[in-house]
């Protein structure tokens, strides 16, 4: 099953910064394939969602980059700042109080039950 | 594994810029992430430009300006697309009144001003901040913003230069030169410096420059603007038509030997002036012929502090005042009041220019040039 994309968009930069916080710079294309691999290809990351969000988030300051020149090529990485970093944190917190509230509101039994 | 080369890289951003991705950065970024995916999924030998093509449509829905589109709304802010509108409306509403308002100023035709006035104003005061609002939310840097903003103060200054200019309003000088002063000075050196640091913008940066620069020196040029040579002709030949009526009025009432003293005193003072603003003391009889005009301009050192010019205007005044003694000619105080002759002769270069000492001086030779008769009745 692969999610819907309504579902993905409101945990998009929680995702990234969770990533970012995980590894110490990554570039688009590697954040895709680093979710699809870690999810088994069950939440696909579009080009279109994602790089709205991570100029979005340069802009809000919580992540910085860094240009390597390759060729005629340039690659930017991105990696997250010490505001960044904080913010991370905030909203896995924030995500995983949503989760739990939300299988209340749901009634959904945990399945390891 | 695919190996992507400088012409297939030109061939991917080519595409990008046609398909509307204008954003630098975002151009970056998906030439980038399509190169990665060629790469990694293109076998060797396979078709590029097919699988380019097949692949950047799993990028967007309708067509990839969508990314971009959602990029400048993350980016900017929710009234980012009503700040557009105002900003293309107010910019078109500008130019046109603008232009409608020059047509109208050329014609003659009444409501000029007004359709000026309102489309400088609007340009200067709305299009350009907005312009300045939403560029400074696209620069990154610091540097950017501070480029965006000075430009913004150039473009706002310079249009309301113009404006003064065109109204002949006080202070449009002030504005010009500050507006030229602040992009020579300050926007050409900071835009340069940051521009051409990057690889990215090295080129644009020069070429833009290399026009600033142009354009400034232009600009400059147009401020001391002289008169054109069909203006200097047309003062020449009222001058020399003074002369001629002064010439013909002497000769039909010679004038008495204290009199002719004066004339000659007055003589003498104009063609100091012509001597240095036409390069001679008289003006040649063919003048039309060798394009030698009067030039008006600020008078020379002769007439300030106790040179020559002024030596000659003291004995000018001296001769005139022992005239209205032995004459009892009262009126012509009220002549002088309004002359040259008026006022302490060393400030002179301070307060006349050369055109306007040569008619000043003519106009109280013509006075006395006048039948005592005509200078009696007015008593």
């Amino acid at each position: 099953m692969i999610f819907s994309s309504e579902l993905i968009k409101g945990t998009l930069k929680t995702i990234v910064l969770k990533l970012l916080a995980d590894n110490s710079k990554m570039y688009g294309y590697e954040i895709t394939q680093r979710v699809k691999e870690l999810t088994g290809d069950r939440i696909q990351l579009t080009e279109g969602a994602l790089y709205p969000t991570l100029h979005a988030l340069e802009q809000e300051g919580l992540v910085t980059t860094e240009l390597e020149y390759m060729g005629k090529r340039v690659r930017k990485y991105y990696k997250l700042s010490p505001s960044g970093k904080s913010r991370s944190k905030e909203r896995i917190t924030e995500f995983a109080e949503f989760m739990s509230t939300m299988s209340v509101l749901l009634n959904i039994q945990p399945k390891t039950a | 594994m695919y190996r992507i080369s400088d012409e297939h890289v030109d061939y991917i951003l080519d595409d990008l810029v046609a398909k509307g991705i204008d954003m630098e950065d975002l151009q970056l970024n998906l030439l980038d992430h399509i190169c990665c995916i060629i790469e990694r999924e293109l076998e060797d030998g396979g078709n590029f430009e097919r699988f380019y093509h097949d692949n950047i449509r799993r990028f967007y829905n309708k067509e990839l300006r969508e990314i971009e589109e959602e990029t400048i709304n993350l980016l900017t802010f929710k009234n980012y697309y009503a700040m557009r509108k105002v900003l293309i409306g107010s910019g078109v509403f500008a130019v046109a009144a603008f232009m409608v308002g020059s047509l109208f100023k050329y014609m003659y035709w009444p409501g000029a001003n007004i359709l000026l006035v309102l489309g400088m104003v609007t340009f200067s005061l709305l299009f350009l901040p907005l312009l300045f609002i939403l560029k400074s939310r696209e620069a990154r840097e610091r540097s950017d913003k501070f480029v965006v903003g000075i430009g913004t103060l150039t473009g706002v200054l310079f249009s309301l230069a113009i404006l003064f200019i065109v109204q002949h309003w006080p202070g449009a000088n002030v504005l010009l030169f500050l507006s030229m002063g602040i992009a020579a000075f300050v926007l050409l050196p900071v835009y340069f410096f940051t521009g051409i640091r990057r690889p990215e913008t090295k080129l644009n940066t020069i070429l833009m420059s290399v026009i600033l620069v142009g354009t400034i020196g232009l600009h400059f040029t147009m401020a001391r603007l002289r008169p054109s040579h069909s203006q200097l002709a047309i003062a020449t030949v009222n001058y020399v038509q003074g002369e001629a009526l002064l010439g013909k009025m002497l000769s039909v009432n010679p004038p008495s030997p204290q009199l002719a003293e004066i004339q000659s005193l007055a003589a003498q003072v104009k063609a100091m002036v012509l001597q240095r603003y036409m390069g001679s003391a008289t003006v040649p009889a063919d003048f039309e012929v060798q394009h030698i005009y009067l030039r008006d301009g600020t008078l020379g050192p002769e007439f300030s502090e106790n040179a020559a010019g002024v030596q000659l205007l003291r004995r000018l005044n001296a001769a005139i005042a022992g005239y209205e003694g032995s004459s009892g000619d009262t009126a012509i105080a009220g002549v002088l009041r309004q002359s040259v002759l008026n006022g302490d002769p060393s400030e002179t270069g301070k307060r006349y220019t050369s055109m306007s000492l040569l008619n000043s001086i003519s106009q109280v030779q013509m006075y006395l040039a006048l039948p005592q008769q005509g200078k009696m009745a007015a008593k």
